[in-house]
């Protein structure tokens, strides 16, 4: 007699047990430290912040530790943390412009007040295998000139930016809009998103989307799908202080520093029965060093303000409820992965209708020929 | 105190307040049947589509005197039925059964037990997709507005092109329904099988979508319909086979292929509805092409 | 109104399943519409509120849940200060602002004074919480819908003909409307807008 597939909790702890074992490796080979993984991958640890939604470099080495280094798993585990986490209150809006700028370009202008200033950046790296790096050496040490450079930018005085420029002239909309769409944002981690989403919570919901799909789209709306033309206007990373106002004393307290990368996209504008032609902005802002990931929110980011902008809304970019019901990595890897779960009711359901359907246009093509026969 | 829980979190792992902005959610649903509820849906340490809202729903209607049951496919012992019964063993140290007579809490995926529920019972179904109308207009903007005009033709075309094209109608599971003669809800992708079930159901049924963020319920004694037409009615998919363990040949049956040349049997998907008639003396047959088998 | 803190009260001795019991008793009363729970996990409430109410307050309320209060609860130190206290719900001043009213049988807001919630989306609606002289099972009204097999009796005293009326032709606007919870001492039952009500006297 047939018995059903039993045993599985058992299966369940081995499989956790094999991948343990998987993750360790070689064991003759020195384990990797958190610390490693935070000094030496800190683009990937950033990378775990942005779309983890929490600004803790260890938390996210840790977590790109336990997840084998794959980017998902650990974002999926971060969050998973973060979201029993107190909320003990809501920081000050960050001032960038107060920004300890450790790098700043700005595609618009060849100088500026501040300067260009390219700080450190694969930009310009012939890529190259550094068959150097395969040996354990010791690192090439930047010149005494370099960092002396931008320690003295770092103690410097803060930058205005750069379409702040462009708005003494009146040439660029406004950051800010005016009376009641400049509230306090929602929550997205706390409330659903509420279709059409105003530009606050599509913001947080870029910030923390994939940074793939992001590129992706923000590529497509570049080559023609997106009515977009952009010019990056700045594009800065440095340290910002946090501030928050605690409810027993009434004035905001420094309860830290964070370093983030903000681009600032410009993008043309031909106006509408209501405004004059002017420049529009696109906004990205995220943790660390990931100026792919600020870029690409900011160019999503314009594209969906088609419909606000009154422009034609014609393709996915500028589609909200395309994109952000998609941008999530953890929701979307939750729902192709759920494939591997047992489907056998359903499919089952489809076997007996795929048979039925086969079976009675059988019947049908059989009883036609028997006619055709007959009539013949 | 409470029952052994996880260390460092609360009992059924998500915080009070939470549990009460889903508890309110759950009272809307009950009130509005049919409706879904939108609900600022947490982070699960699960994946999204693994179960994530019938987990949330289940984490805040639990309590200390609960018995849960966790089936997925109708079986307690699939992977994620096993998973999701030990998340709640581990983190609110409820008592746990495959015994659907016993269990005041039944969370599921993909079907409704064959033994009927009673009154005061509670099925939590998992729900990936809640929008009945999704595959026919992809935004919720305008599927919102279809449920506030109770616009749903589209869905009769939909199901009326079958009928043009096979002579019924091809849907075979999350089969849509109308609750209460107002709102078309999505069943969750149980087979239409179970949809009769649904109807007039003494125990209180809820759905909740964790990462699409919706929740919505039919209250105890509620019509629910499955959509047809007068020349079309409704009906349920049917088996020439009988359950080889116990039987059964009104049961929801699975096909399993047992040998290389695609030989098969068929047994119940309901694990713990098989082993009751079995213990009341019912057998099966073993299939023919077990006898067979040389 | 400040906090004043004589007039404070105990909460649930174990807040966890206290609020999971008293929630499981209001769903069954809502899904189950006129059945008559008693609710026992307290026995004080702050002076003007029925044990029922102060409990569902308790198990409902928080600081993400906008409250009215009808004029001599709003009036009651010990009320406002324990809600305050213990829920760190805001108060409102007009019902239709409120996700939960509460008020006294004599001191009802009509109900179009609620908010109704809007056809895509009727869940954003007041919950009236209503304390009445007296709950019982007596065949007065009849009542019938989701939650009900057949029909199940019910009877509300307190209330007046045209508030009688209104809910009973609120009904019409479905899936718009406003859902109840009706409470007496230690006991409560609940009518979602769904449950048609017959006046069998």
């Amino acid at each position: 007699m047939y018995v059903a597939v039993k045993g599985g909790e058992k299966a369940i702890d081995n499989a956790h047990a094999l991948m343990r074992t998987q993750r360790r490796g070689d064991t003759a080979i020195a384990e990797l430290s958190v610390d490693q993984i935070r000094q030496q991958l800190p683009l990937a640890v950033d990378r775990i912040m942005n779309e983890g939604s929490v600004y803790d470099p260890e938390l996210a080495a840790l977590a790109l530790k336990q997840a084998s280094g794959d980017a998902v798993e650990a974002i999926f585990l971060l969050r998973a943390y973060r979201t029993t986490l107190p909320r003990f209150g809501y920081s000050e809006p960050l001032d960038t412009e107060q920004m300890q700028i450790e790098r700043r370009i700005s595609g618009t202008f060849k100088d500026l007040p501040g300067g260009q200033i390219l700080g450190s950046t694969y930009d310009y790296t012939h890529r190259l295998l550094d068959f150097s790096l395969l040996a354990s050496g010791e690192a090439e040490v930047a010149p005494a000139e370099a960092n002396a450079l931008s320690e003295a930018l770092a103690a410097g005085n803060s930058c205005p930016r750069v379409l702040e420029l462009l708005n003494k002239e009146g040439l660029i909309e406004q950051s800010r809009e005016t009376g009641d769409g400049d509230q306090i944002p929602r929550d997205l981690t706390r409330e659903p998103v509420n279709y059409p989403a105003e530009r606050a919570v599509r913001l947080q919901n870029l910030m923390r989307g994939d940074e793939g799909f992001l590129l992706s789209l923000s590529y497509a709306s570049m080559r023609g799908y997106g009515d977009s033309h952009p010019f990056s206007g700045e594009m800065r990373t440095g340290r910002v202080s946090v501030e928050l106002v605690p409810e027993e004393l009434g004035f905001p307290i420094e309860i830290g520093e964070v370093l983030l990368t903000e681009s600032e996209m410009v993008n043309q504008f031909h106006g509408s029965k209501d405004l004059p032609p002017q420049f529009t902005r696109g906004y990205g802002i995220a943790f660390g060093r990931a100026e792919r990931k600020a870029m690409s929110v900011a160019l999503v980011e314009r594209a969906l303000r088609a419909e606000e902008l009154g422009e034609e809304v014609l393709y996915p970019t500028q589609d909200q409820e395309f994109v952000l019901s998609h941008t999530d990595c953890v929701s979307a890897n939750g729902f192709v992965s759920h494939l591997k779960l047992p489907h056998y009711v359903d499919f089952q359901s489809e076997l007996e209708m795929i048979r039925r359907l086969r079976k009675e246009q059988g019947q049908a093509t059989q009883s036609k020929t028997t006619n055709e026969e007959a009539n013949a | 105190m409470s029952a052994a829980t996880a260390i460092g979190y609360n009992f059924a792992y998500l915080d009070e307040q939470s549990k009460r902005m889903i508890r309110r959610a759950i009272l809307k649903g009950v009130a509005i049947p049919g409706y879904q509820v939108p609900f600022g849906g947490r982070e699960m340490p699960l994946p999204h589509g693994w179960g994530t809202g019938g987990m949330q729903v289940t984490a805040s209607v639990i309590g200390e005197a609960d018995k849960l049951k966790v089936i997925d496919q109708g079986a307690d012992d699939t992977t994620n039925a096993v998973s999701i019964r030990r998340f709640f063993a581990h983190t609110a140290g409820v008592e746990t059964t495959e015994l659907t007579a016993e269990a005041t809490l039944i969370q599921t995926r993909h079907r409704i037990p064959e033994r009927p529920l009673q009154a005061d019972q509670i099925l939590i179904y998992q729900v990936p997709i809640p929008e009945p109308l999704r595959f026919i207009e992809p935004r919720e903007s305008e599927t919102r507005k279809m449920h506030a005009l109770s616009e749903y033709g589209a869905m009769q075309v939909k199901l009326y092109e079958d009928v043009a094209r096979f002579g019924h109608i091809a849907t075979s599971y999350d089969y849509p329904v109308m609750v209460n003669n107002r709102y078309m809800m999505d069943p969750s992708p149980i087979p239409k099988f179970d949809n009769p079930k649904m109807s007039m159901m003494p125990a209180l049924q809820l759905f909740g979508a964790g990462f699409e963020k919706r929740i919505y319920a039919v209250p105890p004694f509620t019509q629910v319909e499955s959509l047809d037409f007068d020349d079309h009615p409704f009906e349920v998919q049917s088996w020439e086979d009988a359950c080889s363990i116990c039987g059964s040949d009104h049961s929801f049956l699975d096909e399993v292929i047992i040998d290389d040349n695609g030989s098969k049997m068929f047994v119940c998907s309901d694990t713990d509805y098989c082993r009751e008639r079995v213990t009341e003396g019912f057998v099966g047959e073993a299939p023919a092409q077990l006898e067979t088998e040389q | 109104m400040a906090v004043s803190s004589h007039e404070l009260i105990a909460g649930f001795a174990d807040p966890v399943q206290a609020s999971q019991q008293v929630f499981r008793s209001a769903l069954k009363a809502m899904s189950e519409p006129g059945t008559l729970m008693q609710i026992d996990y307290l026995q004080q409430a702050p002076k003007g509120l029925d044990l029922s109410t102060w409990q569902l307050a308790l198990s409902v309320f928080d600081p993400d849940t906008r409250v009215w209060l009808s004029p001599s609860l709003a009036a009651s130190d010990a009320v406002v200060s324990n809600l305050r206290f213990h829920c760190q719900c805001p108060l409102v001043e007009t019902p239709a602002e409120a996700d939960f009213a509460i008020a006294l049988h004599r001191e009802l807001p009509l109900l179009i004074e609620l908010n109704w919630g809007t056809a895509e989306y009727p869940d954003r609606s007041t919950t009236l919480v209503v304390q009445v002289p007296a709950l019982s099972d007596e065949a007065y009204w009849t009542l019938s819908g989701p939650g009900i097999e057949h029909t199940r009796a019910l009877r509300i005293a307190g209330l007046t003909e045209p508030f009688r009326s209104d809910l009973i032709r609120s009904r019409q606007r479905f899936p718009l409307g406003i859902d109840t919870f009706w409470c007496c001492d230690n006991r409560l039952t609940a009518l979602p807008r769904t449950t048609f009500i017959e006046e069998t006297c």
